[in-house]
């Protein structure tokens, strides 16, 4: 049972689970097309947010089983975070329909923000395998970084096209509490030393 | 500060897994009374289809109906209209707020 859990497959059908009940629902037609767009971005950002969410943790937690088994896994929730986000791009562009009405509106707040968060997962998620790290070298870490404009511009894209706070505060705030803890674990490690 | 942290990060998760899945918007509300004295979705619809509206879906929201469709200028919306009188309310697109009545 154990060695099931923890073989690869396993994990990605795990992460893939969600789009899985979600598109069984809307090809039984109990889904409109409009509101799967809602739930698979919703999906994309808590993937996206947790995989962002491990290195802050080990940085405050130091090694742990359950931490590492999650470590070892980042880049499926990362590349499940792209998966998801391409289905809410599908979705949108099957509701929409036509391209007048995308082009009329790609520049409003709310929409611009999300392709351009699109854009940037591009990269993240085509260098997400072992040959582009070996090939990239340092350069991997600096690619692997856009998922920081990413992840703001989410934030931003959910923020105006909801016109609401409420919904995508809650889930980028574990996040912000992750960074705000690091950032006094190491004020705490490294006081300031008057004079130097 | 040692258990600090392992809390706040339970507290977060807690948080993140309670977190509905925010189908309302919510953007305004219309406090119009019981909904026997409503006008149906129907009658709202045929209103706007004679207006040039395409309705592509509509249900409550707020106390509103609200709609989404294309208005007579070709804009894809969102659109709050009060379900007594029918007035529009309120017109979006993605957030973006394209008309809002005074006082709501």
């Amino acid at each position: 049972m154990r060695t099931i859990l923890n073989k690869k497959p396993t994990f990605w059908l795990l992460l893939a689970l969600p789009a899985l009940l979600l598109e069984l629902a809307w090809w039984q037609g109990r889904i409109d097309t409009m509101d799967m767009i809602h739930p698979t971005g919703e999906w994309s950002a808590r993937l996206m947010i947790i995989a962002m969410m491990l290195g802050p943790m080990a940085a405050l937690l130091g090694r742990r089983p359950w931490l590492d088994w999650l470590l070892a896994r980042r880049r499926a929730f990362g590349v499940a975070a792209f998966g998801y986000a391409v289905l809410h791009l599908i979705f949108y562009l099957i509701d929409m329909g036509n391209l007048d009405d995308i082009l009329a509106e790609w520049m409003a707040p709310g929409i611009w923000t999300g392709w351009a968060a699109m854009l940037l997962m591009l990269p993240i998620a085509l260098t997400s395998n072992d040959g582009a790290m070996r090939a990239l070298r340092a350069g991997w870490k600096r690619v692997q970084r856009l998922v920081y404009p990413t992840a703001l511009l989410t934030l931003l894209h959910w923020f105006w096209v909801h016109n609401s706070y409420a919904a995508a505060l809650v889930h980028f705030a574990p996040l912000i509490i992750i960074w705000t803890l690091v950032l006094i674990k190491k004020s705490i490690k490294t006081p300031m030393k008057a004079g130097v | 500060m040692r258990a600090l942290i392992p809390l706040t990060i339970a507290a977060a998760g807690l948080a993140f897994v309670s977190a509905s899945p925010a189908e309302a918007t919510g953007a305004i509300k219309c406090k119009a009374g019981p909904q026997s004295g409503w006008k149906t979705q129907a009658a709202l619809k045929a209103k706007l289809v004679k207006e040039g509206w395409t309705v592509r879906k509509s249900k409550v929201d707020g106390g509103c109906y609200e709609v989404y469709g294309t208005t007579p200028e070709g804009d894809r919306v969102e659109a709050y209209f009060h379900p007594v009188s029918l007035e529009k309310l309120y017109v979006a697109r993605r957030g973006e707020v394209l008309f809002r009545k005074e006082g709501y």
